[in-house]
């Protein structure tokens, strides 16, 4: 009993440590250094600026910096895609997960 | 004699208080879905996410048994592990409802369920179906000894849904955070099971 109490108090430790290392927002998949908000160009301008290119958007957020918008592309495929919040960049783009497209460099 | 139908109206003590109180959620779900379509899409995690901690609760049942015995309250667990189990099924079918409502075309649904991800998740969904539409006693009866059996498709199922999490996040933390209990306690019981065994080979010695 001893030894599995043991066990169960590293694992709560362990968890409680993951829970607390990093912010929730941030997924950890990709990061931008766009500096202050105040420089970044609205979520609704490129929400805009997408829908004319013949995106359809679900819902965009704020994630590691960078501007993350869950929609289909022109395609008319699913995705989860980041976008650089001062350039409009597209940056990262995955379906499911798997990452379909990734900005080289 | 009074007491115990005192006991048995307790809410507490009442199974079908219990099944009631999961459904709750499912009932929130449907109506925030009914209330605007577009929800769909926001309650694909929430619903996946009950589903995986109903799981592992029904999941942990077994093992709190054998570390803490047979005591009011793993008796208590074990009594709603069957309402755990199949209620973990509801929320499974309810995150593919919605995700199957989201995604709405047809081609793009099999795109997506040839990635890992994907696949996993519905494999995962296949044996929880499986498990549900037994988990009753006729079934129990007509199954015998392939019951247990059958049942221990629920550590496969589990891994699936664990990969299934971590793959669509494309990050492990959330995922991680769920399972780590479960995952302590399984390596908490194998490690008993040793103990036990080595200290009852012990005293044989001994008494040899």
């Amino acid at each position: 009993m001893k030894f599995s109490q043991a066990l169960m108090a590293i694992a709560a430790a362990t968890a409680m440590q993951v829970a607390v290392a990093e912010p929730a927002h941030a997924t950890g998949k990709i990061k931008c250094e766009a500096g202050p908000q105040s420089g970044w160009v609205s979520r609704e301008k490129l929400e805009a600026e997408l829908k004319a290119k013949g995106w359809k958007i679900k819902k965009s957020k704020v994630d590691g910096g960078c501007y993350e918008v869950y929609g289909t592309t022109p395609e008319g495929d699913r995705v989860e895609a980041y976008f650089h919040p001062v350039t409009m960049e597209k940056l990262l783009v995955s379906r499911r997960g798997k990452v379909i497209f990734r900005k080289k460099g | 004699m009074i007491r115990r139908i005192a006991n048995n109206l307790h809410i507490m003590h009442n199974l079908y208080f219990f099944w009631a109180l999961l459904a709750i959620p499912a009932v929130f779900m449907i109506l925030r879905y009914l209330g605007d379509p577009e929800t769909a899409f926001d309650l694909i995690h929430p619903s996946g996410e009950l589903s995986v901690r109903l799981m592992i609760i029904a999941m942990m049942v077994s093992p709190l048994r054998q570390l803490f015995g047979r005591r009011g309250w793993t008796d208590w667990l074990l009594k709603r592990r069957r309402a755990m189990g199949v209620a973990a099924f509801g929320y499974a079918l309810l995150h593919l409802v919605f995700y199957l409502i989201d995604m709405a075309v047809w081609e793009q649904i099999v795109k997506d369920a040839m990635i890992f991800s994907i696949w996993t998740g519905y494999i995962a969904f296949a044996i929880f179906a499986v498990m549900a539409l037994t988990s009753n006693d006729s079934a129990m009866r007509m199954l015998r000894a392939n019951w247990k059996r059958l049942q221990r498709f629920v550590y496969a199922a589990a891994i699936l849904t664990a990969l299934h999490w971590v793959y669509v996040d494309g990050e492990w933390r959330g995922a991680l955070i769920h399972f780590i209990p479960l995952a302590a306690l399984e390596i908490a019981r194998v490690a008993h099971i040793f103990t036990k065994r080595s200290r009852s080979a012990a005293q044989a010695e001994a008494v040899t």
